[in-house]
């Protein structure tokens, strides 16, 4: 074996130095910092028996024909059911004001994109008109009546 | 069982009401408007009572959750974002622990079903939100009945065990999980809602990194292949398709932390209003719950009639049962239920029951369960809140003896 010389040392010190830099860059050796990563992504492709979206709940097709006619109704429509069905909406009758605190935490909570003003009004309108806080009484629903 | 059952249908039944509208009235329990439910057309699934769809979102009505151990088919479901790909190879599914530990790990699930003792419970897994729709007026959210609740049997491996693996620094008070539901609007680079619990309930031997429901594996929309068992506290922390716990050094604030969600009132809200924020508290145990589970609600019962046994399960989140009683006058006068113990800590407890029908007519049958401390259900949800949690009214069926 012929001794090192400063040539090789040159040569292995830059690359070890190349290499540590290029898996620091990759996050290697930073592995255990708290902050928050994506899960990661199924692998596609390979056995054909593996069905992805076995065991899924059905496929819903929610229409603005869903909600009761009433002005702001389509607004509405696309407006919430760009992220939830329209079924969260039609199972609830809130006061105005929860209506417009539901508006706040789809907004601040739910990653919902802002809505200008003037839709959120029409949209408010339109909630609180076709879905307010339901009466309830004993009289009503007996099933044996 | 099977006996006790029998002889238990053995009263005068004529015919069940099928598609009963839900009670309505100002005291005990209440629901909305009466409409029959959508009922859930899923494989694997029994046909339960649809509160939304996307997210899909299903509870078990009160007939259907007879079982001692709740079979997989009649679980409640509850999804807050899309429902993940299955996995190709589940052995091969990771699972991280980092923060505030001496040794962050990432496990396959095949290295935690192999390194870790397995264990099996039966655990009452149940919605935050259940009882929801008992509020008046009516809180924000999926309107539960009593349905989001079931006692399966998990497997597992014990969270402390792991955790114990992974070495808890002196820093670490809380958790924050993950897991791999897409948001609705389809992001997979979000979570979707990421809760956590104080390290005592994270370390408490029933809490489970789970993978097997009632002896199988995990089905994909209970959170195949892997998730949380947190059992008695809200179910958002029992987090399916679990990626990673996250050890912290302070209260997780992931989505589904702060705010309305998931905390209760610590200074009383008036119904109906926006209330305050600072005025909430986190929501760990559950409270004390009965349900009847047989007869159905809606039962006419032949003419003659003169007894009525009827069933059901309670539990009381991190408590015990102490006591069940039976009501046919409102409350007037009150007879003791028997109660059994549970199969184990955390499951949940039958009481079985027995009253007197003098005449015919109409009969309400209400059932209320006293924890272990003493505190028992109130007549009506109350501590009303925007997002309505916490309601637990007096259970109540209504029957009719024909003449």
């Amino acid at each position: 074996m012929r001794p090192l010389t400063i040539t090789h040392a040159v040569v292995i010190t830059l690359a070890a130095t190349f290499v540590l830099l290029g898996l620091d860059r990759a996050g290697e050796l930073r592995k255990n910092q708290p902050t928050y990563s994506p899960p990661a992504k199924p692998v596609v492709a390979a056995a054909p028996t593996h069905d992805p979206d076995k065991g899924k709940p059905p496929p819903h097709n929610d229409k603005p024909e869903d909600l009761p006619d009433g002005k702001g109704r389509d607004l509405t429509f696309y407006t919430c059911t760009a992220c939830h069905g329209v079924a969260l909406i039609k199972s609830q009758g809130l006061t105005r004001d929860l209506w417009d605190s539901t508006f706040d935490l789809m907004l601040e909570k739910h990653r919902m994109p802002p809505v200008k003003p003037a839709e959120r009004a029409e949209i408010l309108d339109y909630l609180a008109e076709q879905f307010p806080p339901r009466r309830r009484s004993r009289g009503t629903d007996n099933p044996f009546k | 069982m099977a006996s006790r059952r029998n002889v238990l249908k053995g009263v005068g039944m004529a015919t069940i009401g099928a598609t009963l509208p839900p009670l309505g009235s100002a005291w005990a329990q209440t629901a909305p408007a009466a409409k029959a439910p959508k009922l859930l057309e899923m494989d694997g699934k029994a046909k339960l009572a649809v509160l939304g769809d996307r997210p899909l979102v299903a509870e078990t009505q009160a007939a259907l959750m007879d079982d001692d151990v709740t079979p997989t088919d009649k679980l409640f479901v509850r999804n807050n974002g899309q429902v993940p790909e299955a996995a190709r190879d589940p052995k091969a599914w990771k699972i991280k622990v980092d923060g505030e530990v001496n040794t962050p790990l990432e496990l396959t699930l095949g290295d935690l079903m192999s390194r870790f003792p397995n264990v099996s419970y039966q655990l009452v897994l149940e919605c935050g939100g259940n009882g929801r729709s008992f509020f008046e007026p009516e809180a924000r959210g999926n309107q539960w009945t009593n349905g989001g609740v079931g006692c399966p049997q998990w497997t597992g491996v014990r969270l402390a065990d792991v955790l114990k693996a992974a070495g808890l620094k002196s820093s670490a008070i809380y958790t924050g999980h993950y897991g791999a539901d897409p948001t609705l609007a389809g992001e997979t680079d979000k979570p979707t809602i990421s809760r956590g619990m104080r390290i005592a309930k994270a370390m408490d031997e029933h809490t489970l990194i789970a993978f097997k429901l009632n002896g199988e594996d995990l089905p994909l929309v209970h959170g195949a292949p892997v998730r949380l068992v947190v059992p008695a506290w809200a179910g958002s922390l029992s987090t399916k398709w679990l990626t990673r716990i996250w050890v912290r050094d302070k209260e997780h604030d992931g989505p589904g932390m702060g705010g309305f969600s998931y905390r209760v009132p610590k200074k009383p809200i008036v119904p109906g209003s926006k209330g305050d924020e600072k005025d909430m508290a986190i929501l760990e145990s559950m409270p004390v719950r009965s349900v009847i589970t047989f007869p159905a609600d809606g039962t006419r019962l032949a003419a003659g009639t003169k007894k009525l046994d009827l069933r059901g399960h309670a539990w009381a989140g991190d408590w015990d049962i102490k006591t069940v009683d039976i009501s046919t006058d409102a409350g007037k006068t009150w007879k003791s239920a028997k109660v059994n113990p549970p199969a184990n800590k955390f499951a949940w407890q039958r009481f079985t029951g027995s009253v007197d029908l003098p005449t015919s007519g109409y009969y309400e049958v209400w059932a209320r369960a006293t924890d272990s401390n003493g505190v028992t259900q109130p007549f009506m949800a109350t501590n009303w809140n925007p997002q309505g949690y916490g309601a637990n009214p007096i259970n109540r069926i209504r029957v009719l003896v024909d003449s």
